[in-house]
């Protein structure tokens, strides 16, 4: 509490449907220190998103709770501060930045007012002070000729310049904290690098610490400060970045960084893929939520693993009862990947054979 | 081979030097929402046509007085003679049954029929913003206590209720006739409002509005409310002429705006008994009363297609 910024404790968000209680976030833990950048990895559906939402409590209660857990902001917990303590906390010390800048800006507001908006509410700041800000603040982010362009409505923004505008936004009260939720998905690629270094940039100038959520792991690569794996909605490894690329620890972290194609990599060779699919979040089994996919898995691994540091690293944690770096196991997690692979191959004969004969 | 000879495209001592990010063609013309919507009302014809006739119309009913002299209530002394004179160039309506100026008469009830309308499409579209807000935004209890409450006012029938009513608690004065039709017009625009909130609260805007701390009041009246606002103004066109043919009914039937306050339904339901003498009497404000509610319409649906919900263009 005393060192941390942000500190999440065995949150579990968990969403009431007709189908029953689909367990989005299953108890994650992990901590931001002031200044620092963490990534949120996984793949769609691990509860990247949702973990993001409920830092702010954006998440709608009737279908979705908070059945566990605390989040500790600043020394506060921020699951049991009463709603208007929490609207000063969101925008004035916690900035967030969404998905798709297309539909998250209001068509009917002008962008100068939309920043001002943030700047009214928390700084106090008059009307004219506040549009005097939003202007410096848009030429902070880029935006050219930004005294007329303040004026204008999102609709007559590009993508880029959209999510540049949502930077302002978010960063215009000065948070402590920034959550970036896959600022880029919807951006071209050319626009992605410049809306990152932006990023970048301003959380290095003003110390904010910062959460990027993606999918991308080479935007983790080059900015980011700590990792954490995310998958069905629990954390499977945790470690700063060159820690987590050099010496990846859980088997599902090695399957993502193995998934990469690379450059010095023969072109004919096959994608390697994670096979199978993660698991119904409705009723995510007891144990490993991996351990389906897993070519490591054991049967111990029917129990769930703890999140703990490696043996003489503090900081590098993984969720999982297997050492990958033991040579025998991965003798036996190689004869695995085989016998799936045969398996896989065996299956497709089968099918275009049924296929075939159906066709004659 | 012939190298062909560089061509010099690097501009001339005189000539202009164009700032690179921002050559002619490539500088767009900004419009704002407004001018955009303004340019689709200007592109449907009908809707233009109907909002000169009614811009003509309500210059003459408020404005005419300052030109046409006459007054409506003054019975002159030779009325056994001047009385149902067919339109002629000193009273282009025609004179009524004692001899009263139609054309003022006209004006003078259109004046208050107009105002009727406006006012009372005012009223209820408060009354339904507010209500349907509330509805659409929170939802649960409070929407289904509020629509409960509508469909109350729905399921009676209006007309029977407005006469009950009016006969009780009216005294023929317009403003009567204002909150007695605007306490019952609210309805249909409750029920589009809510159904709008109910749309738009899920929107992302919304939850990045909240994000910055924006409380529910600001949500709704100031981050929702414009992006609804274009059904509401349609409905509230149209809520006009609709509440013009209501006190006109009314008024018809003897319950709404009675004598001696002129108005064209009680003009209609006096010239009815001189039809065969002085047919102008009952057409003149039936006619007015079509005409502005055909209008009305016409405006009301250009206004429709203007403020389509795929309302951005580049």
């Amino acid at each position: 509490m005393g060192k941390y910024l942000l500190e999440i404790q065995e949150l579990k968000t968990y969403f009431k449907t007709k189908a029953g209680r689909v367990r989005a976030v299953d108890g994650i833990s992990f901590s931001v220190l002031p200044g620092e950048k963490v990534a949120l990895v996984g793949e769609s559906g691990c509860g990247k998103s949702v973990t993001a939402l409920s830092i702010m409590r954006l998440i709608d209660q009737p279908p979705g709770e908070y059945a566990n857990g605390s989040i500790w902001f600043d020394g506060q917990d921020l699951l049991e501060l009463p709603e208007s303590a929490l609207r000063k906390i969101r925008g004035g010390q916690i900035g967030m930045i969404f998905q798709d800048p297309m539909t998250c800006l209001n068509p009917t507001m002008t962008v100068a007012n939309q920043i001002a908006e943030g700047l009214k509410i928390h700084l106090k700041l008059s009307g004219k002070q506040a549009h005097q800000r939003a202007i410096s603040l848009l030429e902070q982010v880029g935006i050219p000729d930004a005294a007329a362009r303040g004026n204008a409505y999102p609709h007559q923004f590009s993508g880029g310049m959209r999510q540049r505008v949502m930077i302002a936004i978010a960063l215009a009260c000065n948070p402590k904290l920034l959550i970036a939720d896959e600022p880029t998905t919807a951006l071209d690629v050319t626009v992605q690098a410049q809306i990152l270094e932006l990023i970048n940039g301003v959380c290095s100038n003003f110390g904010t610490a910062l959460i990027l959520i993606t999918h991308d792991l080479g935007v983790v690569a080059s900015m980011i400060d700590r990792v954490v794996v995310m998958y069905a909605g629990k954390v499977v490894e945790t470690a700063p970045t060159e820690e987590l690329f050099t010496n990846p620890r859980h088997p599902y972290t090695l399957g993502l960084l193995a998934s990469i194609p690379r450059l010095d990599e023969a072109r004919t060779d096959e994608l390697k893929t994670i096979e199978g699919a993660p698991p119904n979040l409705l009723n995510p089994p007891a144990g490993c939520p991996f351990m389906p996919r897993c070519v490591f898995a054991r049967n111990i691994c029917r129990t769930l693993p703890p999140l703990d540091p490696l043996a003489g690293q503090e900081a590098h944690l993984k969720a999982c009862w297997v050492d990958v770096t033991d040579p025998q196991e991965q003798l036996y997690a190689e004869n695995r990947r085989q016998a799936r692979l045969e398996n896989v191959k065996a299956l497709t004969k089968e099918a275009a054979a049924l296929q075939t004969i159906e066709e004659q | 081979m012939d190298v062909p000879q560089q061509v010099d495209l690097s501009p001339g001592e005189n000539e202009p030097f164009w700032e690179l990010d921002e050559t002619p063609e490539l500088v767009q013309k900004r419009r704002s929402q407004g001018r955009i919507i303004f340019d689709r009302f200007v592109r449907h014809r009908g809707a233009i046509v109907g909002f000169f006739f009614l811009t003509v119309l309500f210059l003459f009913c408020f404005l005419g007085p300052l030109f046409w002299r006459l007054d409506p209530d003054l019975i002159p002394n030779d009325v056994i003679t001047s009385r149902f004179t067919a339109p002629d160039a000193a009273h282009p309506f025609g004179t009524d049954w004692i001899a009263r100026d139609e054309l003022a008469r006209a004006l003078a009830g259109g004046r208050i029929s107009l105002l009727v309308a406006l006012t009372s499409m005012a009223g209820a579209i408060i009354l339904g913003v507010g209500i349907g807000s509330f509805a659409g935004f929170y939802g649960g209890i409070i929407d289904n206590l509020l629509m409960r409450f509508t469909d109350v006012y729905l399921a009676v029938p209006l007309y029977l209720l407005l006469f009950v009513l009016s006969a009780t608690f009216t005294d023929g004065s317009p403003k009567s006739v204002v909150i007695l039709i605007s306490i019952f017009g609210w309805t249909y625009a409750a029920r589009l409002v809510r159904g709008e909130y109910l749309a738009h609260r899920e929107r992302e805007y919304v939850l990045a509005a909240r994000a910055i701390g924006a409380k529910n009041l600001s949500l709704m009246f100031r981050h929702i409310l414009p992006n609804v606002a274009g059904p509401i103004i349609v409905n509230a066109t149209l809520l006009i002429g609709s509440n013009v043919i209501l006190e006109s009914v009314l008024s018809y039937f003897g319950f709404g705006i009675k004598a001696p306050n002129p108005s064209w339904g009680n003009m209609v339901a006096d010239g009815q008994g001189y039809f065969d003498q002085a047919p102008w009497l009952v057409f003149v404000p039936a006619l007015l009363i079509f005409l502005t509610v055909l209008s009305v319409n016409i405006v009301g649906d250009g206004l429709r297609d203007a403020l389509d919900p795929h309302m951005t263009e580049r």
